[in-house]
C-alpha cells in the first residue's frame, strides 16, 4: 500500500481502487479520512497485495501510453510478438533500451528522470533475460550499471516501506519492554535509560527487529551459520581421524 | 579477516622455497633442529639396510610427477605407475605464474599466455579484468598431456623408474615396517593390449591417482562431494580465434551453472567451452548448451572436436593418509572452490608430501611412519587452508544466486579488486591490502548486493 503510494504519481490516486474490496467488509468506518489509521497494521500483513497493486498500475500506465512505450510495457507484449521475429532476433527489445543502456531521456517526466520506471524497466529486462538467456556480444555490449540510479531512489522504493514496518515494531517492543520492566522492577522509564541491563535489552531488541523480519529468517540464519562452518568441518575431518585413531592405539 | 588469515600464509610461503633447497643439499642440520623441537619418529624407526627406502607413486599427473621427482632427487628409490602416458585430461589447464618459477617449467610448454579475462554476468554485463597486469605477468594455459609428460620425464631423469601399468590394489602390511605389496598390470612394450600381472614391494605409497583414486579406496579414505565438469573443445575460424588469442571468458548465471561458472578458455589451436556443477549434475547437458548459447556470437560456426567430462573434488577426503600411505592432488581433494583450480595445488602437494618423506627417512636411509607423513598434512593445511577458506566464502557469497552474481561482476570491474585477485592468483600470496580501499570495496560490494537483490525481489513479484 505504502509502496504503491511512493511508486506512483499522485494523479493516479483514483486507480488505487483495487484494494478497496479488502476494506468493504468493514462498513463501520464512515470516514474515509480515518481509514489509513485503522488499516495500517493490516497493510503490513498485506505487503504482497500492495505489490500486486503497484504492478497492476504500471501495466495501466503502459497501456495508457502515459509513461511507457507500448513496445516494452510488459514482458507479455514482448513474448506475444510474432514467433518468426523472436526466433530471428531472440534479443531483448525495448524502445527505451538504446545502445546497451536505458535511454534516460525517455524516462524523463517534468524535466526529471523518473527513476522508479527505470528500476521497473530493468526488472523486466532481467526477468526476460533469465527466461531467455541471450548471447553476449562484443559489438553490442551492455553498458547499463545499476549504480547510476541514485541511492535515494532505491531508498524511497525499497527501504522506506520496510523502514516504516521496522520502526513500528521497534517502537512497540520498546514500549512494552519499558512497561514490563517498570511494572516488575519499579524502575521508571528515565532510570531505565541509565541502566546497563536495560541498555543491553534495547540493543538486543533493535538487532532482533533488524535481523528477524519474517519467521523464516530464523531458519535462514541457522542455515547460514551451519553453512559457514561446513567447509571447516570437511577439512578438519582428517585431524579428527588422527585423534580418534591415536587414542585407540595408545 | 582475509588479511589476518593471509599474513600467516605469507610467512609460510616465503619459507617453503628455502626449505626444499636446504633439504636436498644438506638435510642433516635441519633434521637436528627438528629433533630437538619435537619427537622425531625417524630417530626411533629402524634403518633400511642394503638398499634405500622404496616409495611408489600411483598416478602420473602433476601431483605424481612432482612427487616422484622430489623423491628421486632426495635419494629414494621411486616407482611411478601410470597407465595412460598420453592422457589428455579434461581440464582448464590454467597455471599461475608462480608455478612456472617454482617448478622451473620451460616456456615452450605454455600454449598461451592469457592476459585478459572477461567476466559476463547473467544480464550480459561484461567486465574486462586484467588491465592491472604488469607486462611480464600472465596466466599460463597448458595442455595437460604436455605438462604431465614433461613432469614425468623430469622425474625419470632424476632417477625415478616410470612404469606403464594399471594399479589394481595393494596388500596392507601385516607387521609394522613390512612392505606394501602393490598389484598392477604392466603394459611395458612386450605385449600390446594384454597386460602382464605384476607385484611390487614398497615401503610407502603416495596416491596421486585423481578423483577416482584406487589408493584412496584401499585405505578407506572416504568419499568427497564432487562437481562434474563438462567441456567441449571447439575449433573455430581463425578470425574468431584471434579474439581469444590471449583472452579467457567466464560466464556466470543460473542458466550456465547454478553453483559454478561456464568458461571459454583458449587452447593451442581451439577453444574449450565448458561448465560445471555440484548440485544439478543431471542437468549438465542443459548448462553446457546454455554456455554455448551465451558465447554464441563468438564461437558460432565452430566444430566440436572433442567432448569430455570429469569429476572435480569439492573438499578433501575425510582421511588423507593412513600409516605409510598418503594422498595428494585430486585424490586427496585439493581443488579450490570458486575458481576450481587444481594443477598448482596438486603439484605442490605432491612435492610437499615427497619432501616430508625425504626428510623423515633422512634421504632414504630410515623407515618412515605415519608421523612423518603427518608433517606434510600439517604443513599443507597450515599453508593453504586460508586460501581454500577465502575461496569457499567467495563462492558461497557470490555464486549463490543471479543477483549475487551481478554484484560479483560489478565488484570485479573495480581495479583494486582486480589487482588483489590477480596478485593472489598468480603468486598464491596476498599483499596486505590498503585498509581504506578495503573499506570502500566492502561498502561498494554491499551496495551492489543490495541493489541486485532489490531488483530480484521485484522480479519475483512479476512472476507471481
Amino acid at each position: 500500500m505504502s509502496m504503491a503510494l511512493f511508486s506512483s504519481p499522485p494523479l493516479h490516486f483514483p486507480s488505487l481502487s483495487p484494494p478497496k474490496p479488502h476494506l468493504t467488509h468493514k462498513p463501520f468506518l464512515p470516514l474515509p479520512l480515518k481509514k489509513p489509521f485503522f488499516i495500517s497494521p493490516k497493510s503490513i500483513d498485506d505487503a504482497s497485495s500492495s505489490a500486486a497493486v503497484s504492478i497492476e498500475q504500471e501495466k495501466d500506465e503502459g497501456s495508457n501510453g502515459v509513461l511507457l512505450n507500448s513496445n516494452g510495457s510488459s514482458p507479455a507484449v514482448v513474448a506475444g510478438a510474432p514467433v518468426t521475429e523472436t526466433e530471428e532476433v531472440r534479443k531483448f527489445q525495448d524502445a527505451r533500451w538504446v545502445g546497451g543502456t536505458w535511454d534516460l531521456k525517455k524516462f524523463e517526466k517534468d524535466g526529471k528522470v523518473h527513476w522508479d520506471s527505470v528500476i521497473d524497466a530493468e526488472v523486466r529486462r532481467r526477468k526476460w533475460l533469465e527466461d531467455n538467456p541471450e548471447s553476449s556480444s562484443n559489438e553490442d555490449p551492455v553498458l547499463f550499471d545499476t549504480s547510476i540510479i541514485p541511492w535515494w531512489a532505491w531508498m524511497k522504493r525499497f527501504h522506506l516501506p520496510e523502514a516504516e514496518r521496522l520502526n513500528g515494531r521497534a517502537a512497540m517492543i520498546g514500549f512494552f519492554m519499558a512497561y514490563f520492566v517498570d511494572s516488575l522492577t519499579d524502575i521508571g522509564l528515565v532510570d531505565q535509560m541509565g541502566n546497563f541491563f536495560c541498555k543491553t535489552l534495547l540493543f538486543v531488541a533493535v538487532a532482533g527487529v533488524l535481523l528477524i523480519r519474517k519467521n523464516e529468517d530464523l531458519e535462514t540464519i541457522k542455515k547460514l551459520l551451519e553453512e559457514t562452518t561446513f567447509y571447516d568441518k570437511q577439512w578438519q575431518a582428517s585431524w579428527k581421524d588422527e585423534t580418534s585413531s591415536s587414542s585407540k592405539d595408545s | 579477516m582475509a588479511s589476518i588469515a593471509l599474513k600467516t600464509f605469507i610467512g609460510l610461503r616465503q619459507s617453503s622455497p628455502e626449505n626444499n633447497s636446504i633439504k636436498i643439499s644438506k638435510s642433516l642440520p635441519t633434521n637436528h633442529t627438528h629433533r630437538r623441537l619435537r619427537i622425531n619418529a625417524s630417530k626411533s624407526s629402524p634403518r633400511v639396510t642394503g638398499r634405500n627406502l622404496r616409495v611408489a607413486v600411483i598416478g602420473g599427473g602433476p601431483a605424481g610427477g612432482a612427487a616422484a621427482e622430489t623423491l628421486a632427487k632426495g635419494g629414494i628409490e621411486t616407482f611411478l605407475i601410470e597407465r595412460k602416458m598420453d592422457n589428455c585430461k579434461p581440464c582448464g589447464g590454467a597455471i599461475p605464474l608462480c608455478m612456472v618459477g617454482e617448478f622451473d617449467l620451460p616456456l615452450d610448454i605454455i600454449d598461451r599466455k592469457v592476459t585478459k579475462m572477461k567476466m559476463i554476468s547473467p544480464s550480459n554485463v561484461a567486465v574486462d579484468i586484467g588491465q592491472t597486469l604488469k607486462p611480464h605477468e600472465y596466466i599460463g594455459m597448458v595442455r595437460r598431456e604436455v605438462l604431465d609428460a614433461y613432469l614425468r620425464d623430469r622425474a625419470a631423469e632424476a632417477g625415478a623408474s616410470v612404469l606403464n601399468g594399471l594399479f589394481l590394489r595393494m596388500d596392507m602390511p601385516k607387521a609394522p615396517n613390512s612392505p606394501y605389496v602393490l598389484h598392477y598390470t604392466s603394459y611395458d612394450s612386450k605385449t600390446n593390449g594384454a597386460g602382464e600381472k605384476c607385484t611390487l614391494e614398497v615401503d610407502a605409497v603416495i596416491g596421486a591417482d585423481g578423483a577416482n583414486s584406487r589408493v584412496a579406496k584401499s585405505i578407506n579414505a572416504g568419499d568427497y562431494e564432487y562437481a562434474i565438469a563438462f567441456q567441449e573443445r571447439i575449433r573455430i575460424s581463425d578470425d574468431k580465434m584471434k579474439y581469444y588469442e590471449n583472452l579467457a571468458e567466464m560466464y556466470v548465471g543460473d542458466d550456465v551453472s547454478p553453483d559454478f561458472y561456464g568458461w571459454v578458455f583458449p587452447k593451442c589451436d581451439h577453444v574449450a567451452v565448458g561448465t560445471g556443477t555440484v548440485t544439478h549434475k543431471a542437468d549438465i547437458k542443459k548448462f553446457q548448451l546454455a554456455t554455448r548459447l551465451r558465447a554464441d556470437s563468438k564461437i558460432t560456426g565452430g566444430k566440436i572436436i572433442r567432448v569430455e567430462a570429469h569429476p572435480i573434488p569439492e573438499h578433501p577426503r575425510p582421511r588423507r593418509l593412513q600409516d605409510r600411505v598418503a594422498l595428494v592432488g585430486d585424490a586427496a581433494g585439493y581443488v579450490t572452490k570458486c575458481s576450481g583450480e587444481g594443477i598448482y595445488f596438486a603439484a605442490k602437494s605432491g612435492r610437499m608430501c615427497a619432501e616430508a618423506i625425504v626428510e623423515g627417512s633422512e634421504n632414504g636411509k630410515r623407515m618412515v611412519d605415519e608421523s612423518d607423513l603427518r608433517k606434510y598434512l600439517e604443513k599443507w593445511d597450515k599453508t593453504y587452508w586460508p586460501t581454500y577458506k577465502v575461496l569457499d566464502i567467495l563462492q558461497k557469497v557470490f555464486y549463490r544466486s543471479n543477483p549475487a552474481r551481478e554484484a560479483f561482476v560489478e565488484m570485479c570491474a573495480d581495479e583494486y579488486v582486480q589487482k588483489m585477485t590477480f596478485d593472489s592468483y598468480l603468486y598464491k600470496k596476498v599483499a596486505p591490502g590498503n585498509p581504506i580501499e578495503d573499506l570502500k570495496l566492502a561498502v561498494n560490494t554491499i551496495g551492489s548486493l543490495v541493489r541486485a537483490n532489490a531488483l530480484r525481489r521485484e522480479m519475483d513479484k512479476l512472476s507471481v
